[in-house]
C-alpha cells in the first residue's frame, strides 16, 4: 500500500472492496500478491480454467515491467495474460506443444517468441512469416521478433519457457 | 512528457563527469576483472531549462525508419510558439536507415531534400532497424570519434513489446559497445560478465528505483553494493529472484556477476 492514494483507498473501502496490507512482505511484487490471492481464493475445481488478465502490465518503469513478466515464470502452471494498449503478452511453458487460435479482428498482425530469462536450443513453429524450424534463440543472438502472422493458427514448441506476444489492434 | 520514438544520438561531445572519464575503461585490476565506469552525464541539462536528452551535443543524429515520423511530428511541439518548419530543419537527422517500411513518404522526402543521408536496407529482413543503425555507426559513420562512442537510443521502451524485446536484444548483441536505452520513465543499459562495474548515479535526473535483470541466462551469483537489497553471491533466474523495484541508496552502485545483467534505474521527471 505504499502507491495507492488514501482518498482512493477510503472511497473504494467505503464501496465494500476488501483491502489486504501486505506491507511487511518486501520480497514480492504487488502482482505476484495479487496472483498468490487468487490462487488461494479459487474454489480447486475452477483453478485449471482459471485465467487471470493484467491490464496495465507494461510500459512504465522498467524494472516494474519486468517484475511483472517475472510473475509469469513464477506461476507458470497458471494462465497470465499481460496486457498493454500495444500488446499482450503469454507464457508458452516448454512441458506443452502450444496451439495459438489468432483472433484476426481484435490482434495481430505483429508477433513474437522472446527466449527470456534462459536460451533455446530448439524451436519449432508454424503459422508465421518467418517460422522457426528446430532453431536456437538467445539474448545476444536470434530472438523472434517484428515477425508476422500469417494464419488463424500458430502452432509453437520449444525446449524452454517462451513469452508470446502479439500486437493489439487500435480500435 | 513527449516520446521521441528510435532516435539514436552517437556520443556525446562533452560530459559533467566524476573522475576520470566516465567513459574510458579503467584499467584497475578488481578481482581479477577489469573495472567499467558508467555515469548518465547524458541526461544533466547542459543549459538551464534544456529538455533531455541533449540532442544538440551528440555527434551524430539518426532516425530508425519511423523513428523520423516521431521527431518531424513531436519535435515542433518542444518549441510551440516557433514555425514547425524551422523547428524540422534545426534538428533534421544526418542519417534515416532501415528498412523504410515505417517512414511516411512526405517525412523522407523532407529529410532526403534537406541533405540527410537515406539508407534503404529493405531487402534485410533479418536485422531490426536499431541493429542496422548500430551497424552504420559501428562501421560506416565516416568522421566519427568512434573512441569513446556512447550510443543513445531515445523512444527505445514502450510500445510494442516484441519492438521493444528486439531493441533489449540489440545491446545483447553488441555488447562491446555502450548502448542505452531511454524512454519516459527509465534507462537500460548491458553490464557485461566480463567486467567489475562502477555505475555512478546522477541523484539529480535518475533513480532511486532500480533493478538488475539477468534478460537472457540465469545468474548463479551476482553481489552488489549501494542499493537497499543488495545481492551478496545470490543467484538470479527469471521463474525465481530478480532484482527489481529496487533502490539506490548511494552515489556509487557496483555490480558484479557471472552473467551478463541488464541495469535499468528510473528518470526523475522534469
Amino acid at each position: 500500500m505504499d502507491s495507492i492514494r488514501k482518498e482512493v483507498l477510503d472511497f473504494y473501502r467505503s464501496l465494500g472492496t476488501k483491502i489486504i496490507d501486505k506491507s511487511h512482505d518486501q520480497d514480492t511484487t504487488d502482482l505476484h500478491k495479487c496472483i498468490t490471492y487468487i490462487w488461494d481464493f479459487a474454489p480447486d475445481a475452477n483453478k485449471s480454467s482459471l485465467c487471470i488478465l493484467v491490464a496495465g502490465a507494461l510500459g512504465g518503469r522498467y524494472d516494474h515491467e519486468m517484475g511483472n513478466l517475472n510473475v509469469l515464470y513464477c506461476f507458470s502452471s497458471l494462465r497470465i495474460v499481460l496486457l498493454s494498449d500495444d500488446s499482450l503478452i503469454y507464457l508458452l511453458p516448454r512441458t506443452h506443444h502450444h496451439e495459438i487460435h489468432i483472433q484476426t479482428s481484435v490482434e495481430g498482425p505483429h508477433c513474437g517468441l522472446i527466449p527470456i530469462g534462459a536460451p533455446s536450443r530448439s524451436s519449432t513453429t508454424t503459422g508465421l512469416r518467418w517460422n522457426l524450424n528446430n532453431t536456437e534463440m538467445r539474448f545476444g543472438g536470434l530472438i523472434s521478433s517484428s515477425n508476422i502472422v500469417v494464419g488463424e493458427k500458430v502452432t509453437v514448441q520449444s525446449d524452454t519457457d517462451l513469452l508470446w506476444t502479439i500486437s493489439i489492434k487500435k480500435l | 512528457m513527449l516520446r521521441l520514438q528510435s532516435i539514436i544520438l552517437a556520443k556525446a561531445k562533452h560530459f559533467t563527469v566524476p573522475s576520470p572519464s566516465s567513459l574510458r575503461l579503467v584499467k584497475k585490476r578488481m578481482i581479477a576483472m577489469d573495472l567499467m565506469h558508467h555515469s548518465s552525464c547524458f541526461l544533466l541539462p547542459t543549459i538551464p531549462l534544456q529538455r533531455r536528452p541533449s540532442l544538440t551535443t551528440a555527434q551524430l543524429h539518426l532516425c530508425a525508419d519511423g523513428g523520423a515520423n516521431r521527431l518531424y511530428d513531436e519535435m515542433p511541439l518542444f518549441f510551440p510558439q516557433e514555425d514547425a518548419s524551422d523547428v524540422r530543419r534545426r534538428y533534421k537527422p544526418d542519417v534515416i536507415k532501415g528498412d523504410m517500411d515505417s517512414i511516411r513518404r512526405e517525412v523522407l522526402e523532407f529529410y532526403a531534400s534537406l541533405g540527410t543521408e537515406i539508407v534503404d536496407k529493405s531487402h534485410d529482413q533479418d536485422t531490426t532497424d536499431l541493429h542496422k543503425c548500430v551497424t552504420y555507426i559501428r562501421d560506416s559513420a565516416s568522421g566519427l570519434d568512434k573512441s569513446n562512442l556512447c550510443i543513445l537510443v531515445v523512444g527505445a521502451l514502450g510500445g510494442r513489446f516484441d519492438h521493444e524485446m528486439g531493441n533489449v536484444n540489440v545491446i545483447c548483441r553488441f555488447s562491446y559497445m555502450r548502448i542505452v536505452l531511454l524512454s519516459n520513465d527509465s534507462l537500460i543499459h548491458l553490464l557485461p560478465r566480463t567486467y567489475c562495474h562502477e555505475i555512478h548515479i546522477q541523484t539529480s535526473v535518475e533513480g532511486p528505483h532500480c533493478g538488475l535483470i539477468p534478460i537472457g541466462t540465469p545468474s548463479k551469483s551476482s553481489t552488489t553494493t549501494g542499493l537497499q537489497w543488495d545481492l551478496n553471491n545470490t543467484a538470479m533466474e527469471f521463474g525465481g529472484l530478480v532484482s527489481t523495484s529496487n533502490i539506490v541508496k548511494e552515489e556509487k552502485v557496483t555490480v558484479q556477476s557471472d552473467c551478463d545483467l541488464l541495469w535499468t534505474i528510473s528518470i526523475k521527471k522534469l
